[in-house]
């Protein structure tokens, strides 16, 4: 019921303008469309939402000629600022693909922020727990928190499998679950002992996700080596190609011979995966504890970053950077303008909301027909 | 005992009017086939509007409530021209709207200096000579405006859903929209129709929320209530008066849990703070199981109308 | 010279690189049943459709009563008595009769009067046209002629004295048939003019008084309707000799093959519509299934595809063993396929592919690559010997969209993939609804050579000229059941009567 499954392109006729005496507009499905083409449109459409942002930041206060000099090239000029965009990029990443995965069996996986906080839980129980020897500590506090993150994607996968359950609402419910959990835990039996503030201890150093050398964190690394494999089950594997029919016309897949079940189960159970080892990633890398709050705005970005990569990994590779470079420049035009941070967010939907709208002029082609005799 | 019964009964109304309207205003745009995942955002921003209403001019109830309205058909004409006119996936479009208005009253939220700062709101308005009857008269005739309207508002939609041309109409989009469309009805006529309507009532929830419950402005205070409405719709089967009931029993639920934690007994705060949504996932969960009783789920939700001319 | 009620000229109407209309022309008179007649593609529904206001056309001329008219959508067409009736019905389900039609009247009066006058008006119709439907029913209780009833009101109700028939008798038995041509005659006889569309020659001669044919989006000749020879009127529809694939002796009927007991199915509404249906088809035939759709055609086919759980009963394939509880991939394994009746639900995944559409069914077998990687380079080249050998065409690029593919050439591409593993039962549903003749004969053809190669062939289909003409055995199935089975060549009088007298 909640989904749109592909449908054959057919012609389409535009019942709006009602010219008696001159035409009417009529929509027409494009056959085929160049490359370049597409590309075009899409690119143009993302333009038109970063000029719509652009304008919402001017109309906030935001210097025109600051808009781009500082914050934008900044972060590609200053070191500090390019290495936290980079450090920034991992846990995008892991969302992005978490994301990207569970889109291509067309289940809507908005449950990302539960399973990285879930993915945050696991890791911090084994940290507040001390187990197992310092030298694993850290590789077993990424096993706990995929776990964590895949028992819980599993909830909601279980009732849409077994019960037909949309997992729109499910996933979402099961966020604000997860973050009452997590708050149950921060204020209570993780509540940090130092300070007394809803955070957990801090994480000892063999806690913590090393940098390597140049500054680069091992974060970056893991989540570039997850975008090789992403890419290779899609595109390479067998698998990748049953999930192209599963996407595109699950019973079809069904009748002939994919097992759709499965590949659905995996493709799910992997998404909550990744979305954990995110929330492992921003606890281990960059805050250094479980923290209230460290999944907002992540749900959406994930959404946003697969959407706009068209599920692809390696554009997600891109897309994700994209992000980051938007989440650094939102971080500067809080500390500079006050501007809130929920800026960001305006600005990411304005984006999916243009790239959205870019479908409908790649798809159809509009006509004015002439009423001649 | 009775005291307390009274109280909880008084407030559950109070709690199960967002979910009553909003659930309402699901209703008529799902009717007419437009899936709409956008009833979080348009809350928020009837909550907005309506409190902004009050910090500015005052603390009118009628100029806020419709200004909310207003707001919220506002930001659904987006919405309508995204899902109707250019055929966009309607979930995206719905989570789209969401979280563009989740940042937009953050942000203007905060800007404009309307956060955490209470107004007046609704006061209540006792009908007398009815308020002054024991117990059942504090509970259900000392109320504010909008309780009080909600009960019409049912009325009037059921009529026109169910008695009128137009609702025929509405219904028809929504059950076969190709059957219709040769009778020469427009299609994405009457889906904006409902989806504009049915958001102005989706703003009234929210507005409600913020100038009748909480009386002030808070962050994404809606907290999920949107979405517990849209599990709420497929509860009652796409059938108003039974949205309504579903609606009573989250109100219900809702008031329950602050009041068993004031009268002294120890319950894990948070987990009380889940109860909602666990409420919401166990009520799907019975929906599922239970094939029993049809459904009024029309035909054609959630997939874009467009004029096939076959090759 | 009488003046037509209804005349088009000259209409052209392209959709993108698609001439569906190339100047065609038609004229009817008022008392007079016309049949349009073409085969499926020549542009017979596109042309009426002009004629009901749905399409509008790129350039010609309309007229009614001879003043030129323009249509400018269904209502336009309505104010100008012009009515059509859909080869797919335009009614909402969960509405009654009544409402139905209340929905294209255009009073605005209030509803609960206007409810009850249209009921009255149906109530007198229906009795003029000796009709069983009535107003209170809804719409999904009704049986299928009768859901034509409520159409055929619902267009005179609303005033149509051009009544536009598209291939009504699709969905009717030859009884049901005979019944709906003496209402079509009493309506002309009436002062109607009657437009009758088909793409079956026998109607012609039964139904219609004049036939203009179509052929390529033309109007290529308008004579009399009973006076012209059919090989005649064939020559025109397809503009050539056609040579019917000329069936050889048939090849020795081999052992069981296909076992079907007693197997019972539910559609999704809970409404058990395949009802102990028992069948056997051998090595080497092809076994008919003949009858009106909505018996259980559908569920047995998904049945036997492994698509839809049944509820009792068995499905076994010789040598093999039980596959009652098992899914496609067991079918598949045991050397069964399928092609579906709605070739975009089932068989082809229209978003994706050629290459991929066409080598899907082998991949898991690992045909083409492993696991770790899937080997493009052999996928490609397989395909385009497939192509090739069973002449799709309109395949510019192995890497296009499957979609695009016009009817009969996805349903070769269908063929392909699902033939050419040269299995041991096949089961076809309907695999030439829509096609044009061309498509058609490949089609058919392909079956036939299947079947002498030693396949055991199950056609279902609700075309019984189609079953006719390729069976072997056929089996008529009524209410869920086989209830009479035949051997070629059979007689289609008893035919028609094993589907009624078991209605």
């Amino acid at each position: 019921m909640l989904d749109n499954t592909a449908l054959p392109p057919r012609s389409a006729k535009s019942p709006t303008a009602r010219g008696p005496h001159l035409g009417r507009l009529t929509l027409e499905v494009r056959q085929h469309m160049p490359i370049w083409q597409h590309a075009a449109i899409l690119i143009s459409l993302i333009g038109l939402g970063l000029a719509i942002s652009a304008a919402i930041l001017i109309f906030a206060g935001v210097e025109p000629s600051e808009l781009f000099q500082e914050i934008i090239l900044d972060n590609f000029l200053v070191r500090e600022n390019f290495l936290a965009v980079l450090r920034q990029t991992a846990p995008l990443l892991f969302v992005g693909l978490a994301a990207a995965l569970a889109f291509r069996v067309r289940f809507w996986n908005l449950g990302i922020e539960g399973q990285m906080i879930w993915g945050g839980i696991g890791a911090t129980a084994v940290s507040v727990n001390h187990i197992g020897p310092e030298s694993v500590r850290l590789p077993l506090m990424l096993v706990s928190a995929v776990i964590a993150g895949m028992a819980w994607a599993s909830i909601a996968l279980i009732l849409k499998l077994r019960l037909r359950i949309s997992e729109i609402i499910s996933t979402l419910l099961l966020n604000y679950i997860a973050g009452d959990y997590m708050l149950h835990l921060l204020y209570g039996a993780w509540l940090d002992p130092v300070d007394s503030f809803p955070h957990s201890a801090q994480f000892a150093s063999y806690e913590r996700l090393p940098d390597l050398s140049w500054g680069i964190s091992t974060a970056l690394l893991l989540a570039l080596v997850v975008v090789g494999i992403t890419w290779w089950l899609l595109r390479v594997s067998r698998v990748g190609l049953y999930m192209k029919f599963v996407h595109a016309n699950a019973r079809m897949a069904h009748a002939v011979g994919i097992p759709v079940v499965g590949v659905t189960i995996g493709a799910v159970l992997l998404s909550g995966a990744l979305a954990a080892a995110g929330g492992f990633v921003i606890a281990t890398g960059l805050e250094g504890r479980l923290t209230q709050g460290f999944f907002r705005g992540y749900g959406f970005s994930g959404i946003l970053i697969a959407f706009l990569a068209q599920n692809d990994p390696l554009v997600v590779a891109g897309v994700a950077f994209l992000v980051a470079l938007l989440f650094d420049t939102g971080r500067s035009l809080q500390v500079f303008y006050q501007i809130p941070f929920a800026m960001v967010q305006l600005i990411q939907a304005v984006i999916v909301t243009t790239v959205a709208a870019s479908e409908f002029f790649i798809r159809y082609r509009v006509h004015w027909v002439r009423r001649s005799a | 005992m009775l005291d307390f019964l009274a109280n909880w009964v008084a407030n559950s109304l109070g709690m199960a009017t967002p979910y009553a309207l909003a659930a309402l205003g699901l209703i008529i745009g799902e009717r007419a086939g437009v899936l709409s995942l956008t009833a979080e955002g348009l809350m928020l921003v009837g909550a907005l509007a309506a409190t902004a209403a009050s910090l500015v001019v005052g603390d009118y109830p009628i100029p806020a409530l419709l200004i909310a309205m207003l707001c919220a058909s506002a930001v659904s004409l987006l919405f309508a021209l995204l899902v109707i006119v250019l055929r966009v996936n309607q979930v995206i479009a719905g989570l789209a709207i969401v979280f563009f208005c989740q940042g937009l009253t953050d942000l203007i939220g905060t800007m404009a200096n309307w956060t955490n700062r209470p107004v007046g709101g609704l006061a209540k308005l006792p009908i007398w000579p009815l308020s002054d009857i024991p117990i059942v008269g504090h509970v259900f005739f000392t109320q504010d405006i909008v309780i009080y309207l909600t009960l019409p508002i049912f009325v009037l939609v059921q009529f026109v859903l169910t008695r009128s041309h137009f609702g025929l109409r509405l219904r028809s989009v929504g059950e076969n929209p190709e059957a219709v469309d040769a009778a020469g009805i427009s299609v994405p006529l009457y889906r904006f129709i409902a989806v504009v309507s049915g958001s102005a009532l989706i703003g009234l929830a929210g507005a409600y929320l913020s100038i009748g419950v909480v009386r002030m402005w808070v962050q994404d205070m809606t907290g999920g209530r949107g979405w517990i409405a849209i599990a709420l719709v497929i509860f009652a089967r796409w059938r108003p008066w039974w949205a309504l009931g579903g609606a009573l029993l989250f109100g219900g639920v809702e008031a329950l849990v602050p009041r068993i934690a004031a009268t002294g007994v120890r319950l894990p705060q948070y987990f009380m703070l889940m109860t909602p949504y666990v409420a919401t996932l166990g009520v799907m969960i019975w929906v599922a199981l239970d094939k029993r009783t049809g459904s009024d789920e029309p035909g054609a939700l959630g997939l874009p109308h467009v004029r096939e001319e076959r090759r | 010279m009488v003046v037509p009620a209804l005349a088009l000229y000259r209409v052209r109407k392209a959709f993108g690189a698609f001439q569906a209309l190339d100047g065609a022309d038609f004229a009817v008179q008022r008392g007079e049943i016309h049949a349009l007649l073409g085969e499926n593609g020549a542009g017979k529904s596109s042309l009426m459709n002009v004629a009901a206001g749905l399409y509008t056309p790129d350039s010609g001329r309309i007229e009614v009563d001879g003043a030129e008219v323009e249509l400018s959508g269904p209502r336009a067409a309505r104010a100008h008595r012009i009515g059509m009736v859909h080869q797919h019905f335009k009614l909402v389900k969960r509405f009654t009769v009544a409402e139905n039609i209340l929905l294209t009247s255009s009073s605005r009066r209030a509803f609960k009067s206007d409810l009850r006058a249209v009921e009255k008006k149906i109530q007198h119709q229906a009795e003029i046209l000796n009709f069983s439907v009535q107003p209170r029913n809804r719409i999904d209780a009704l049986s299928v002629a009768e859901q034509q009833q409520a159409e055929i009101l619902k267009v005179l109700i609303g005033g149509a004295e051009i009544l536009i028939l598209d291939e009504p008798t699709a969905v009717l038995t030859d009884q049901e048939a005979r019944r709906f041509l003496t209402t079509v005659r009493a309506l002309a006889a009436n002062g109607a003019a009657v437009v009758f569309v088909t793409h079956k020659l026998g109607e012609v001669r039964d139904f219609a008084d004049r036939v203009t044919v179509m052929r390529n989006g033309r109007s290529v000749a308008t004579t009399d309707a009973r006076a012209t020879p059919t090989s005649e009127l064939t020559r025109l529809v397809i503009g050539a000799e056609v040579t019917q694939p000329s069936r050889l002796a048939k090849v020795d009927v081999g052992l069981g093959r296909l076992y079907v007991a007693d197997l019972r199915c539910a559609r999704e509404d809970g409404h058990v519509s395949l009802d102990g249906a028992s069948f056997v088809v051998n090595a080497g035939e092809v076994y008919g299934i003949a009858g009106v759709s909505g018996n259980g055609q559908t569920e047995l086919a998904e049945a036997l595809m492994g698509v839809r759980p049944a509820l009792g009963g068995s499905i076994e394939v010789a040598g093999v063993g039980s596959l009652t509880a098992t899914g496609p991939q067991r079918q598949r394994a045991a050397g069964m396929c399928a092609i579906p009746a709605d070739r975009y639900a089932y068989g082809l995944a229209g978003e994706l592919s050629v290459v991929e559409n066409y080598t899907i069914g082998q991949v898991r077998s690992g045909r083409f690559g492993s696991w770790f990687r899937v080997d493009a380079g052999a996928m490609r080249a397989e395909t385009l010997k497939a192509i090739q050998e069973f002449d799709v065409q309109g395949v510019r690029s192995l890497r296009q969209k499957s979609a695009l593919l016009s009817g009969g050439n996805a349903q070769k591409l269908l063929l392909a993939r699902e033939l050419g593993q040269c299995p041991r039962v096949i089961v076809a549903h309907s695999p030439s609804r829509g096609l044009d003749v061309r498509a058609c004969t490949a089609v058919h053809e392909r079956l036939l050579t299947a079947r002498d190669a030693g396949a055991a062939v199950l056609l279902i289909s609700e075309d019984l000229d189609e079953i006719l003409s390729l069976s072997d055995r056929i089996g008529v199935i009524a209410r869920g059941r086989i209830v009479a089975e035949f051997k070629a060549p059979a007689d289609r009088q008893l035919i028609g009567n094993a589907m009624v007298n078991n209605a």
